[in-house]
């Protein structure tokens, strides 16, 4: 009786494993009604994908030839699969890469070089952001599907509280600190000016800033430095501009003006210290809007100060529509068709401004009050295209990642006073130049 | 008179329920958390309580990750999972205990040495595998590996099968046995508190997988429960309190499936049948 149980569980798990196994082999590149299949991966949100999959929609109304499949994921899980896919070859025809990204795709030999297409089919004056994906050869690798542009976010709430004018274009970085040291208050209220502060119970910051875009190489290049040259091979970290630069960032940590690692540590996360309304700045990019909008907090934005010598400088990333090298000459053409529709169609341009995720890549668009609405906050959006003039890349490059690395984790080190500016300098200098050469050179 | 309650006594009940408060504050602090709004959950320093209290995360993250689709193949995958991973994991372990033949103890150092290799070191090879095998896109590799014997399942089977007496063994011999039959007749069934454990740990870990699904599977039909709820993450802002509900909603299957595994752990001692 139980053999026959047992007999009789395994025939079912064998019937279940058929019809799993079914409907498993890949996918033709013709569909049965003749379509092209155009494979595309994105990472996305709930409210990304509504509306990605809303312009595909539109998109295949057009182009009726061709049917596109969708991969994707949220970012994170994104990458990670688009690695293992392009190890084993099965990545998708085209796919939106994160503007850090594109570089260390083209260098790996994972993407086609797009050059041709772009000079002969994309009009430079109509599109924002295609020179980001150009490297030193003047190669195009991508084209731009959404622009973030860095600026300063200000919590109009706490400057009205604490009777602080609102940042303007003139404000240089040390304006800034000024106005950081009225914001920052101890759980008495006082604030950093005040003789009887106290820096071990600092409740509000005035000014937050971390990680790449969001961070400390904004200030740099806004003092004349940098941390890469630009062949992106070398670097340049080392230099009276620079430390001048982090003198600065290490003397408002020193006089906890701004949150150190262990404070934002403390906040779970380092969006939240600003979000909370427990910093009165931050630098942070247009995408940030969402989550600030979401948390209905009181804000607006101004551009980045300027340095010592009035030079300005806006982290820029042009997050972009890549094609895979090992698709086929269909595939390309297709992919590329997609590419135009995206960039030049005023349809799909005004629906993904509505996701508010993105600066468009149309300039028409991105000037119209289809971006530039007051309906939603901030109410100084031009303030983001402004930015497009003086704005550059965060010296992306095929080990951004690693040597970004480096540049954050040193720099936690001195603002928790592990070492002073010379031997950060030194330190980060040497670091980065490994990270360089162990891919450039070998 | 003794008195009914001694002091060591009082003091004991006081211990655990203390430390049971303890435990349960966090999962008390996920459930409200589960119920605030996104402004609400940003404040800092955060509030306990949820105001207003929003029930309707829990239905908007049912519909947003797609629950009611993903959940039937998250069983499939973690039914199918548990049963290969009991059924060849104590198979094998079964013949490094029992059975005598060349190598063995090698064998089984070999299968113990496996589980020092990170799985993200294999990933590419097994995506490459699956690939070739056609099965990229479907549930299978997810559950696959699990019908060719788990490393930490064999082992712990094996210590489980040495831990019973020979004279089990013995005796079924010689009521006539061969080696299939002593082990399902009367090794099996003396291990069930072991093979419960198993099975709660394998349909955690597979419940809750997110790597092999989100490496494998393309198509929305295929998708996991784990998948559905991480797709609600954003690279620019995320929804942590529906993040939250739809973690407690996926938590229920795993209570069920402890509850009902919880008896075989206190149930009787193996040894009991000896004289």
């Amino acid at each position: 009786m139980k053999k026959r149980r047992l007999l009789s569980t395994i025939g079912i798990l064998g019937l279940l494993t058929a019809v799993l196994f079914t409907g498993c082999s890949s996918q033709p590149s013709i569909t049965e009604g003749g379509q092209l299949e155009l494979f595309l991966g994105y990472s996305s949100d709930p409210p990304t994908k509504k509306k990605m999959e809303e312009i595909i929609a539109k998109f295949q109304t057009s182009h009726p030839n061709i049917k596109i499949k969708t991969e994707t994921a949220p970012y994170e899980d994104f990458y990670q699969k688009l690695t293992t896919q392009i190890a084993a070859g099965t990545a998708p025809d085209i796919w939106q890469s994160d503007g850090t990204k594109v570089f260390g795709f083209a260098q790996r030999g994972a993407i086609r070089d797009i050059t041709d297409y772009v000079t002969k089919e994309i009009n430079k004056d109509e599109v924002n952001g295609l020179e980001f994906n150009k490297d030193a050869d003047g190669k195009y690798w991508g084209v731009p599907q959404g622009i973030q542009v860095g600026a300063l976010f200000y919590n109009k709430d706490l400057f009205d509280k604490a009777g602080v004018s609102y940042p303007t274009a003139d404000w240089t970085w040390d304006d800034l600190k000024a106005a950081a040291a009225k914001l920052t208050l101890d759980a008495n209220g006082q604030n950093a000016d005040d003789p009887a502060f106290d820096k071990n119970s600092v409740k509000q910051f005035g000014f937050t800033f971390f990680g790449s875009s969001r961070g400390a190489f904004n200030i740099l290049k806004a003092y004349g430095g940098g941390v890469l040259d630009p062949t992106m091979t070398k670097s340049i970290i080392d230099s009276p501009e620079n430390k001048k630069a982090v003198e600065w960032m290490a003397d408002g940590m020193k006089r906890r003006l701004f949150p150190n690692p262990a404070d934002l540590k403390a906040f779970q996360s380092n969006f939240k210290v600003f979000l909370s309304g427990a910093s009165a700045m931050q630098i942070d990019i247009y995408a940030a809007t969402t989550a600030m909008n979401g948390a209905e907090l009181n804000y607006d934005v101004a551009p980045l100060p300027k340095g010592p010598d009035g030079k300005r400088f806006a982290p820029v990333i042009a997050n972009s529509w890549v094609i895979n090298k090992k698709a086929n000459e269909q595939k390309v053409r297709a992919a590329q068709e997609w590419i135009t529709y995206w960039t030049t169609s005023d349809e799909a341009q005004v629906e993904w401004t509505q996701v508010g995720e993105a600066i468009p890549v149309k300039k028409s668009v991105a000037n119209s009050d289809k971006f530039l609405t007051n309906n939603t906050k901030p109410e100084n959006k031009k303030v983001f295209l402004d930015s497009l003039a003086f704005a550059g890349t965060i010296d992306t490059n095929a080990v951004f990642a690693e040597w970004v690395k480096v540049f954050t984790d040193n720099l936690s080190e001195l603002f928790m006073d592990k070492y002073g500016v010379e031997e950060y300098i030194a330190k980060t200098d040497q670091g980065i130049q490994k990270v360089l050469d162990d891919f450039f050179k070998k | 008179m003794q008195r009914r309650f001694p002091l060591s006594k009082i003091a004991g009940y006081l211990f655990v329920i203390i430390s049971s408060l303890i435990m349960f504050v966090p999962f008390l602090t996920t459930i409200f958390n589960s119920l605030k709004t996104y402004k609400q959950y940003m404040q800092f320093p955060p509030e306990w309580l949820p105001d207003p209290v929003k029930w309707s995360n829990y239905t908007q993250v049912w519909e947003q990750a797609n629950f009611s689709s993903y959940t039937m193949n998250s069983v499939i995958v973690a039914v199918l999972s548990v049963v290969g991973t009991l059924l060849s994991s104590s198979m094998v372990a079964f013949a490094f205990a029992r059975l005598r033949f060349p190598f063995r103890d090698t064998l089984f150092m070999i299968v113990l040495g496996t589980m020092m290799i990170p799985g993200i070191v294999t990933i590419i090879p097994q995506f490459i595998i699956f690939k070739n095998l056609g099965l990229l896109d479907s549930l299978a590799p997810l559950w696959i590996l699990e019908w060719l014997g788990q490393p930490f399942a064999i082992f712990l089977m094996r210590q489980a099968f040495l831990s019973i007496p020979k004279d089990y063994e013995e005796a079924a011999k010689l009521d006539g046995c061969n080696p299939l039959q002593i082990y399902w007749k009367v090794f099996l069934p003396m291990c069930k508190p072991s093979l419960a454990t198993l099975a709660v740990f394998t349909f955690m870990g597979k419940w809750n997988e997110i790597l092999a699904p989100i490496i494998y599977l393309i198509s929305e039909e295929h998708f996991t429960l784990p998948i559905g709820i991480l797709s609600l993450r954003g690279q620019y802002k995320t929804d942590d309190q529906l993040l939250v509900a739809g973690a407690l909603i996926s938590l229920i299957p795993i209570l069920i499936v402890f509850l009902f595994a919880e008896k075989y752990f206190v149930e009787g001692s193996k040894t009991s049948g000896l004289k």
